[in-house]
C-alpha cells in the first residue's frame, strides 16, 4: 500500500505538470464558479477510481492465472519491476515525454458533459510506466483485496495533485516543481528497480 | 529605510553571534528544555511500547508490553508485543503468553538461548509469527508479529 | 567600515591576525581544555594540546593569508574523518563490528545524527514521537542535543552548515579536491533540485513506515559509519545501496567533477539548510562594480550556488555554503561575505570578520570532541 501510494504522489506530480496544462482548460472551460469546477473534477476523479478499481481486478485474474507458484510470483514480478521501473526512470529523463500527455486527444470530444468523464479514462489508461509498475503490483498481490488496496493506495496519491488544479495556472515557480516532480518520479523508479531486485534474488535463492 | 535595513542586518548578525556562544555552554539546558516538549519521545514501534505487566520468576522478570499497532494517523491492522525476559536467562526458555489479559493464553513461546532458535505456537488467530528474537543487554527480547 | 577592497588587501598583518585570533583562541581553549587542563593522562593531554593548536592555527591563517576556503576545508575534512574514526572505534570497541544488532535497535542505542531531521518533523507532528531507535538526551549522539546544535546552526549560517558544521560534508569536499581540473565540466543545472526530490520521498515514506527511511534505505555514510546486520536479501541491498552511494557520490563523482556531488544531488537535510539560507543574516555577495565576469568563481563553487547569469546579475543563489572557494578565486574580491541589508562593496572585512569568527567557532568546538578523541586514539596505537 505504502508503495503504491508514494508511486502516484510522486508521478502524479509529474503527471498534473505535464498534463495538467492540457487538461486544465478543457476540465474547466465553460465552468462558472466554485461549484462548476468541484462537480467537474468530483466526476473526473470517480471515473479514474472507477478505471483503477477495474484494472485491479483485471490485474489480480492475470497475476492468479500466470503467477502458479510462489518463485513464479516472487521472480516474474520482479523482472517486470525491473524493466517498468526502468522505463520510469527514462520517462523522467526523456525531455519529450510532454508530447506524450493522452489528454489532448480531448479536442475530438464534443459533449461538453462528458468531457470530464472523458480525460479520467484517458488520464487513467495512459498507460505509462507507474501504471504498469501498479499493474505488476495488483497482479502479484495475494488477495483480491490486495490489490484493490495497492491501487486504491496508487489513486489517492496520484489525484491528491489534482485537487488544486483550478489554482495550476497561478504556480509562480512552476518550472522548479516540474523538475522536483519529474526528479521524484526518477527516484520512485529507483525504488521499485531495488523492490525488484529484491523479489527477484529473493524469489531465486527461495527456488 | 536603507539605513534601517544596515542595522537590522548587523543587529540580526549580532544576535546570531551572541547565540553561537552561548550554545555549546548551554547545549545540556537546552537540550533538557527541548527533551520536555511532548513530541520528543522514541516512538513506540523501536521501543516496544510500555510494559504491561511484569511476571516476576524465580531467577528472571517477563515484561509483557502493550501491543504496538502504531501508524501516522492511527492504528495499523498489523503490529507487534514484545515480551523481554530480563536477568538469568536460562539455556531453554519456555512459556505462555496472555498479552492482552483476558485470561486466555495467546501463544506459546519456546527460545533456544543458544541457538537462537525460536519456536511460536499461536493459540488464537490474532498470532502472525516471531519478528525478532535476539539476546539483549539485559537478557532476551522477542516481538510476536499480531494482526487485527 | 570599508567601502572597495582590492587585490589581497583582506590580508592582514601578523600582529592583527593574532588579535583577531585571540577571542578564538581563549574561547577554543575553554572549551577544548574544559577549562581545566588535566595532564594526567599524557595522551589526553596531547591529543588536547594538538587539537587547540590546529584550530588556532587554521583560524590565524585564515586572518593573515586573507584565503577562506583552503584553512577551513582542512579543519572540515579532518572533521569528517575523525568523526568516523570514532564511531568505527567505539563500535568495534563494544560491538567487534561495525554493524549495530537488533538488539541495538530494541533497546534504542543507535546514535543520532542531523541527517535523520527531515524525516522526523512529519511523525513528530503526527504522533507526537521520534522514529528513530535512539536515545534523546544520550552523553553520545542524543537526539535532543544534535536537534539544538542543527536548529542553532541552520538559524545562523543557513546552509552554511553544510560547509561549516556537516560532520559528513568533508568527505567529498575532499574527495573533490583531489584532481586540480575536473574530466566532467558539464552536468545539468537541474540536477541541484534533486535533495528537493529526495527530501519528498524520504519524508512522504518516512512519515507512511514510521521508520527513517533514509537512513535504512539510502545513506552513503552508512559505509563509513555503522550499518545493519547483513542477515537477509534486504539488508544485503541496502549494504549494496550505501557502498555504491558512497562510491559514486562522494569519492568517484567529486574526484571527477571537483564538485560535492553527495550535497548537491542527494543530501535532504541540505535542502531545508537552502531554504533556511533565507533567514541567515551572513550571505555571500557579488560587487558588480570590481567583477570582471571571468567566472571563475562560478567554476570554483563545489554546490551549483553560482551561474553565469546569477553573476551577470549580481546575485547568489540559495544553493551556497560559504564555503568560501569562489571567495578565494576571485582576484578582485568582487566576490565577498556580506550581511543581510549591508549593500555589496561595503563593509567587506567587517562582514568576513564576523561570519569568520561566527562559523569557524561552530566548526571548532563542534568537531573538537572527535578531532581530540582521534589524536589520542592514534598516540595511543602509535606508543
Amino acid at each position: 500500500m505504502l508503495e503504491s501510494f508514494i508511486l502516484g504522489l510522486s508521478t502524479g506530480s509529474a503527471c498534473l505538470l505535464t498534463c495538467g496544462m492540457v487538461m486544465f482548460p478543457y476540465l474547466m472551460s465553460g465552468s462558472s464558479g466554485v461549484k462548476r469546477i468541484t462537480i467537474d473534477l468530483s466526476v473526473f476523479l470517480l471515473t479514474r477510481m472507477l478505471v483503477y478499481a477495474l484494472l485491479s481486478v483485471a490485474a489480480w485474474y492475470l497475476g492468479r492465472a500466470f503467477f502458479t507458484n510462489q518463485v513464479v510470483r516472487s521472480v516474474v514480478p520482479g523482472i517486470l519491476y525491473i524493466v517498468f521501473a526502468g522505463m520510469l526512470i527514462w520517462y523522467a529523463i526523456d525531455r519529450n515525454r510532454q508530447k506524450n500527455c493522452p489528454a489532448k486527444f480531448v479536442t475530438t470530444v464534443n459533449n461538453r458533459k462528458l468531457i470530464p468523464i472523458f480525460l479520467g479514462v484517458v488520464n487513467s489508461l495512459g498507460f505509462c510506466p507507474a501504471l504498469y509498475l501498479v499493474l505488476t503490483k495488483g497482479a502479484s498481490e495475494e488477495s483480491l483485496a490486495g490489490s484493490l488496496t495497492a491501487f486504491l493506495a496508487f489513486f489517492i496519491g496520484s489525484s491528491l495533485w489534482f485537487l488544486p488544479l483550478p489554482l495550476a495556472g497561478k504556480i509562480k515557480k512552476k518550472k522548479i516543481l516540474e523538475t522536483i516532480g519529474i526528479l521524484a518520479t526518477g527516484l520512485a523508479g529507483i525504488i521499485f528497480i531495488i523492490k525488484g531486485l529484491t523479489s527477484l534474488i529473493g524469489g531465486i535463492i527461495n527456488g | 529605510m536603507k539605513k534601517i535595513k544596515i542595522i537590522a542586518g548587523i543587529a540580526w548578525a549580532f544576535i546570531c553571534l551572541i547565540l553561537i556562544i552561548v550554545l555549546f555552554p548551554g547545549l545540556n539546558s537546552f537540550s533538557s528544555s527541548l527533551a520536555m516538549l511532548p513530541f520528543m519521545k522514541i516512538n513506540p514501534n523501536y521501543t516496544g511500547g510500555e510494559v504491561a505487566q511484569s511476571l516476576v520468576m524465580d531467577n528472571c522478570t517477563i515484561d509483557i508490553r502493550r501491543p504496538v499497532f502504531d501508524g501516522l494517523f492511527g492504528e495499523r491492522q498489523k503490529g507487534f508485543v514484545q515480551i523481554d525476559w530480563r536477568g538469568e536467562i536460562p539455556a531453554e526458555i519456555i512459556d505462555t503468553i496472555d498479552f492482552d489479559f483476558d485470561n486466555n493464553k495467546d501463544f506459546a513461546i519456546s527460545i533456544n538461548s543458544k541457538s537462537s532458535e525460536t519456536i511460536l505456537l499461536p493459540f488464537n488467530n490474532k498470532i502472525r509469527d516471531v519478528g525478532i528474537s535476539t539476546p539483549t543487554s539485559y537478557g532476551w527480547a522477542v516481538r510476536v508479529n499480531l494482526k487485527k | 567600515m570599508d567601502d572597495t577592497l582590492s587585490g589581497t588587501s583582506l590580508k592582514k598583518s601578523f600582529g592583527k591576525s593574532l588579535l583577531y585570533s585571540l577571542p578564538m583562541i581563549l574561547i577554543t581553549f575553554m572549551f577544548i581544555s574544559g577549562g581545566r587542563p588535566d595532564f594526567s593522562n599524557p595522551s589526553s593531554a596531547l591529543a588536547m594540546m594538538i587539537t587547540f593548536i590546529l584550530v588556532n592555527v587554521l583560524y590565524f591563517l585564515m586572518h593573515y593569508t586573507g584565503k577562506t576556503d583552503k584553512f577551513r576545508a582542512i579543519l572540515f575534512i579532518i572533521f569528517a574523518l575523525s568523526l568516523s574514526f570514532t564511531l568505527i572505534s567505539n563500535m568495534l570497541e563494544m560491538r567487534n563490528s561495525m554493524s549495530f544488532s537488533q538488539a541495538d535497535i530494541l533497546e534504542c542505542k543507535i546514535p543520532f545524527c542531523h541527517l535523520v531531521i527531515p524525516m522526523m518533523i512529519l511523525p513528530a507532528a503526527f504522533t507526537k514521537s521520534i522514529i528513530f531507535p535512539g536515545s534523546i538526551l544520550g552523553s553520545f549522539a542524543g537526539i535532543a542535543s544534535m536537534v539544538v546544535l542543527w536548529l542553532v546552526a541552520t538559524l545562523v549560517l543557513g546552509r552554511g552548515f553544510c560547509s561549516w558544521g556537516c560532520f559528513y560534508g568533508g568527505w567529498d569536499d575532499g574527495f573533490s579536491r583531489i584532481r586540480k581540473k575536473p574530466v566532467i565540466k558539464k552536468i545539468s543545472d537541474s540536477w541541484k533540485w534533486m535533495p528537493f526530490a529526495v527530501l519528498f520521498m524520504v519524508a512522504l515514506t518516512s512519515a507512511l513506515s514510521l521508520g527513517p527511511t533514509y537512513c535504512d534505505w539510502i545513506c552513503p555514510f552508512k559505509a563509513v559509519t555503522e550499518f545493519e546486520e547483513v542477515t537477509s536479501v534486504a539488508s544485503a541491498a541496502k549494504a549494496g545501496v550505501f557502498i555504491s552511494l558512497f562510491a559514486g557520490l562522494v569519492v568517484i563523482l567529486p574526484f571527477l567533477t571537483r564538485k560535492r556531488t553527495q550535497c548537491s544531488f542527494l543530501c535532504p537535510l541540505g535542502a531545508i539548510n537552502t531554504l533556511s539560507n533565507k533567514i541567515t543574516p551572513f550571505t555571500v555577495k557579488i560587487d558588480k562594480a570590481n567583477c570582471s565576469e571571468c567566472f571563475k568563481c562560478v567554476a570554483a563553487c563545489p554546490l551549483f550556488a553560482l551561474t553565469q547569469e546569477g553573476i551577470r546579475n549580481g546575485k547568489v543563489s540559495v544553493f551556497c555554503s560559504k564555503c568560501g572557494k569562489c571567495i578565494d578565486a576571485c582576484s578582485r574580491n568582487a566576490i565577498h561575505y556580506g550581511i543581510k541589508g549591508v549593500p555589496a562593496g561595503t563593509m567587506k572585512k567587517f562582514s568576513r570578520n564576523l561570519f569568520l569568527f561566527i562559523s569557524f567557532l561552530f566548526m571548532a568546538v563542534f568537531s573538537s570532541g572527535s578531532i581530540v578523541n582521534t589524536f589520542r586514539g592514534l598516540l595511543d596505537l602509535i606508543f
